[in-house]
Parts: structure tokens; sequence; C-alpha cells
């Protein structure tokens, strides 16, 4: 398992980097701009008097931008899901598929590493990738906070990045679940980006028509997400439930791939019948 | 019995959805042994080979390698295994030496690097090269170098010299016997004559997914037929050739031109054509797998 761990994280290692030092970049500019957000906040508020409340609405409760969570949750943490969600689905999507469908797998396979150990040692080497990215992105908030006037300890800074990992794990394991059971892992990671997209859409539209949809968004992840709020205060049991909830699809995702024909040049796979249907046309 | 029986199967069935790519695979390999596995494309060599490693598993029959079952133990087997895929796939970004390490990782770290070196020296292969930069022929190399640099009890290889220059293929040989003098079973699938009847001990013939033939090479060999292609200086009869035994005509051109297929040796073609005015000759021998494709058309 350490083996394959180490694999991955060599594997991921580039993108990673590139995903960790964008995120920490764009953290160090939005961070450099709280002392100065705070100075403008009567125009800042007159501004934002001018758009439409359903607009600001979507966007999350604007009355708390000018508090450190608020800030956090507005400027970074409310966004970033689909965005950082990209590189977790995308990364988990081609964890042990991609390489089937580029007949690597065969071959490491072929070699004294049972089916678990490169399962979990895949996932978790992902995992620890995954805690890099933001690891970067943490630091960049965490060390020029002090000085901007930011008024987060460390560790409270600490608290939305770990909602964050969470949430990204489960999507992640989604993912990877999806790759064992769809036919190819492109569509596995189109399918996740696009439930992860969803949430996030149905999670805005939610502040909107809170009595509508109100109780759907109640069984998505994305509701136990807290972003920047965690700041204040951590909801561990939301946090254990998303944690739960991931590996509760990893569980399946082990079995499938547990007992899965490995394939070389398109064997054992399937189409959805629409699309069976349109090449006949 | 099952200490000298490298390989065993007994009745393997495999479906792929709805196409049956073995219909009760039985073959038996014996420790020590240089066994070519042959047959036309789609036959099921891959999918014995692969199921023989717990790759995929078959929907019935008994699988038993160097004693063990692959299903219920599969790392055990593989442990004692080194196998090169018939479609050789390698991470294109890491250089040759770094995918080598990886494999010895899998395997614990067990592997002599100065024999790793000296396979790569014996096949001409730049353990520092980028494999994106490797062409078809040296990334069979690095195939070749992870199955053995293990020094395996049993080597399971899908065509070993594919993309190989004859030169290197018969080095490749020599590392096989090699292999095998060191007390190593191989087991191959090839579909080049020349090769089976280079390396192997026994071969078996795989075809639609059942083994139709398991004999020494030599006799496949002389069932292998010859095609010739003879161009004489002036038109002839070819009436004398054609009565020869296992001599058949295939197409003439005015009696200035003609290509025979000839079954077993050449000997009586040969003192025939003595007499004729023979411009030029080519002979070509036919694949085994085209040999076996004629042979069991022909209602045998």
């Amino acid at each position: 398992m350490w083996t394959e761990f180490k694999h991955t994280l060599r594997r991921l290692h580039g993108s990673a980097l590139g995903w960790g030092i964008g995120l920490a970049l764009y953290s160090l500019m939005i961070v450099s701009f709280y002392g100065s957000i705070g100075t403008m906040k009567l125009q800042i508020l007159e501004l934002m008097s001018g758009y439409p409340q359903t607009l600001l609405a979507f966007f999350g409760d604007m009355n708390t931008l000018f508090t450190p969570g608020g800030y956090l949750d507005i400027y970074y943490f409310g966004f970033l899901t689909p965005i950082i969600g990209i590189f977790a689905v995308s990364a988990c999507a081609g964890l042990l598929v991609g390489d089937e469908e580029r007949g690597i797998l065969d071959l490491v396979l072929a070699h004294p590493v049972s089916r678990t150990a490169l399962f979990w040692g895949r996932f978790l080497g992902f995992a620890a990738a995954l805690a890099g990215v933001l690891f970067l992105s943490y630091l960049a908030w965490a060390i020029p906070s002090p000085s901007v006037g930011f008024e987060l300890s460390w560790g409270e800074l600490l608290l939305p990045f770990l909602s964050l990992f969470v949430v990204l794990f489960l999507f992640g394991a989604l993912a990877l679940l999806l790759s064992l059971l769809l036919p190819s892992s492109r569509a596995a990671g189109m399918l996740s980006a696009g439930l992860l997209v969803a949430n996030f859409l149905l999670i805005g539209l939610s502040r909107l028509y809170s009595e509508e949809i109100g109780p759907i968004v109640r069984l998505t992840p994305l509701y136990y997400y807290q972003g920047g709020k965690a700041a204040q205060g951590l909801n561990w049991g939301w946090l254990g439930g998303l944690l739960a909830s991931g590996l509760v699809l990893l569980l399946p995702a082990w079995a499938l791939f547990l007992r899965r024909d490995i394939r070389v040049g398109g064997e054992h796979g399937w189409h959805l019948p629409a699309l069976r249907f349109l090449r006949r046309g | 019995m099952e200490q000298e029986t490298a390989i065993l199967t007994r009745g393997l069935v495999k479906w792929y959805g709805r196409i049956q790519a073995l219909r009760g695979v039985d073959l038996e390999v014996r420790r020590g042994e240089l066994f070519g596995f042959l047959g036309p494309n789609g036959a099921g060599k891959t999918t014995t080979i692969r199921c023989l490693l717990d790759l995929i598993r078959p929907q019935a029959g008994e699988i038993r390698v160097l004693g063990l079952n692959p299903q219920a133990d599969p790392v055990a087997v593989r442990a004692r295994v080194g196998y090169l895929p018939g479609e050789l796939n390698l991470e294109a970004n890491l250089r040759v030496e770094r995918a080598l390490r990886y494999f010895d990782e899998l395997r614990g770290r067990r592997t002599d690097w100065s024999f790793v070196r000296e396979l790569a020296n014996r096949l001409e292969l730049d353990l520092q090269m980028p494999i994106r930069n490797l062409s078809k022929g040296n990334k069979q190399k690095v195939g070749l170098v992870q199955a053995l640099m293990a020094r395996p009890e049993l080597l399971l290889l899908d065509e070993p010299t594919a993309g190989l220059d004859p030169l290197m293929q018969q080095e490749v040989y020599r590392l096989l016997r090699q292999a095998r003098a060191d007390g190593a079973t191989i087991f191959f699938s090839s579909h080049i004559l020349s090769e089976v009847e280079a390396l192997a001990d026994r071969v078996a013939i795989i075809r639609d997914g059942i083994i139709v033939e398991e004999a020494e090479p030599g006799r496949l060999v002389h069932m292998a037929m010859r095609r010739v292609r003879v161009r004489f200086k002036r038109p002839v009869d070819l009436t004398p050739l054609i009565r020869l035994d296992g001599v058949s005509l295939l197409y003439q051109n005015d009696g200035i031109e003609a290509t025979l297929q000839v079954e077993g040796d050449m000997e009586a073609l040969v003192k025939t054509l003595a007499s004729f005015p023979v411009g030029d000759i080519e002979t070509e021998h036919r694949s085994l797998e085209e040999a076996f494709l004629a042979y069991y058309k022909e209602g045998r």
C-alpha cells in the first residue's frame, strides 16, 4: 500500500503543486485586500445596496462580509468547491480506471500487490495530495493574516480548510465509485463534476427559495459544508457525517474493484442504451 | 504431480458479455519447460494468460500456477511470476530506471540491480531515457527487463519479441534459454514459426477458445507449408512440378513465373527444378497461424 501511496503522490505532485500555488497566490491576494475592505465598509455597503437582493442572497449573507469568517466565506470558501472540485474528481475518476484505459494497470497488477493495497494506497495518495494543495493555500492565509489585521488564529483558520477537505474527499470518493460503474473515467469525471456544480447551484438557489428546495438541499453534501463559517465554530457532527459518507461511497468502490476484470482494449466495457441507439441511427 | 507442474488449467471458460473467449481450456506446462502458446488473433491466448494472473476471472474451470490457486492467493502467485503483456503500456512521463524501480518496489525491493544493468546492456537499453521517447522496440525491451529482473520461477510472455529487430530477437532467445537453464519455466505466446522452432520444447495451439493441438515444434514445422515463387528464363511446362507429392500450383503466368505451395520438405522440388531454366527463386514460410488455419479448414 505504501508503494502505491508514494507512487500516486509522485504522479499527482505536478497538478497538486499547480493547484496549490494557484490557490495560494489567490489567497495572498484576497488576504491582502482584507484591510482595505474594512476601511471601505460604507462605500461597499452602498454599492451592494444597488444590486438585486436575490443576486446577493445567492452568494450568501453579505452582511457578514466585514467579519473574518464572512470574508473568508464570501471571497474564498463560498465558491471554491466547484473550482478545486475539478482537481478532486478528475484525479479520483482516473485513479484506477484511467490507468486501466491506458493499459497500464494490467502490468501493475501482475506484480505482487493486492487489489486492496492498490485501491487504498492510491486513494490515500490522492487524499494526501489534496491535503497538500489545501495546506499551501492555508499557509498563504495564515502567514500574512496577523500583519493585515485578520483576526483569526492559525487554529481557527484551519477549520474551514478541514471542512473543504472533507467535502472534496466525499466528491472524490463519488468520482472513484462512478469510474468503476460507468463505461469510462471521463464519463465518471464529468458526472461527478456535474453533480458537484449542481449541488453548488442548488445551495445558492436554496437561499432564494428556501421553502421550495430547502428540504431537498438538506439531502446534499454541500449543505453540510460550512466553508468560512467553520472558522467561528466547526460542526464536528457535520464534518464526521461528510467523512463517513465518503467512506460509505468508498466501500462499494473497493468491493467493485476487488471483483473487476481488468480491461485491455475495451474488454468488458458497456455503453449507455441511448448512445447505442444513436449509433444505430 | 502438482510439484512438477508449473501451469495447470482444466475446463477454463471465460465469457465477455455474450462473447465466449475460452471454451474449456485444458493446459499443462511442466516445470522447467519452454512452452509455446500459439493461435490466431482473438483465439484466447491473452485471455488465458490473464486468467493465470487473476487479472480477469473465468466463469468456470480450475487454475493452478506453481501449485497455487491465483484466485485464492493472487499475490503469492504474482510474487513468483514475471509477466510481459502483449500490449505493453508504461507510464510515459517516467524514465526507464524510475519505471523499473517502481516495479521493483512492488516486489518488495528484492531485485539485484547489477542484473538489471546486465539485462539493459545486453538489450542495448538506455535506463535514463524517458519512456515517452522510446520506440516500440525499446519499450518492449523495458517490458522484457521488468519481467526478467526479479528472476521469477515462471515467465508468462505474450509475444516476447514483438517489435524487436532480428539481432535483438536472438539476444532475447539467449536470455530466455539462460533463464530456463537457471530453473525458470517459460510460457510464451507467439505466431512466428522460427521463434517457436528455436525456443519451444512443446507447443499448444489454441483456436476459438479451445486447445486444438499440443505437439513438439518439429511436427508443427513439418505441417507448416512454404510458398515458393519461381521465375524462369523462358516459358516452361510446369507439369513435372505439379505432379510432385505435396506440391500444388497457386499461380502461374504463361509458364514464365509460378507460385507453388509445398508441404513437407523441399528436396523433391529442388531436384526437379535443377532441370529447369530457373532465373530466380523466393521461398516464404507461412506463419504457424496461417498453417493451422489452413490445416483446420481442410477438415481436420
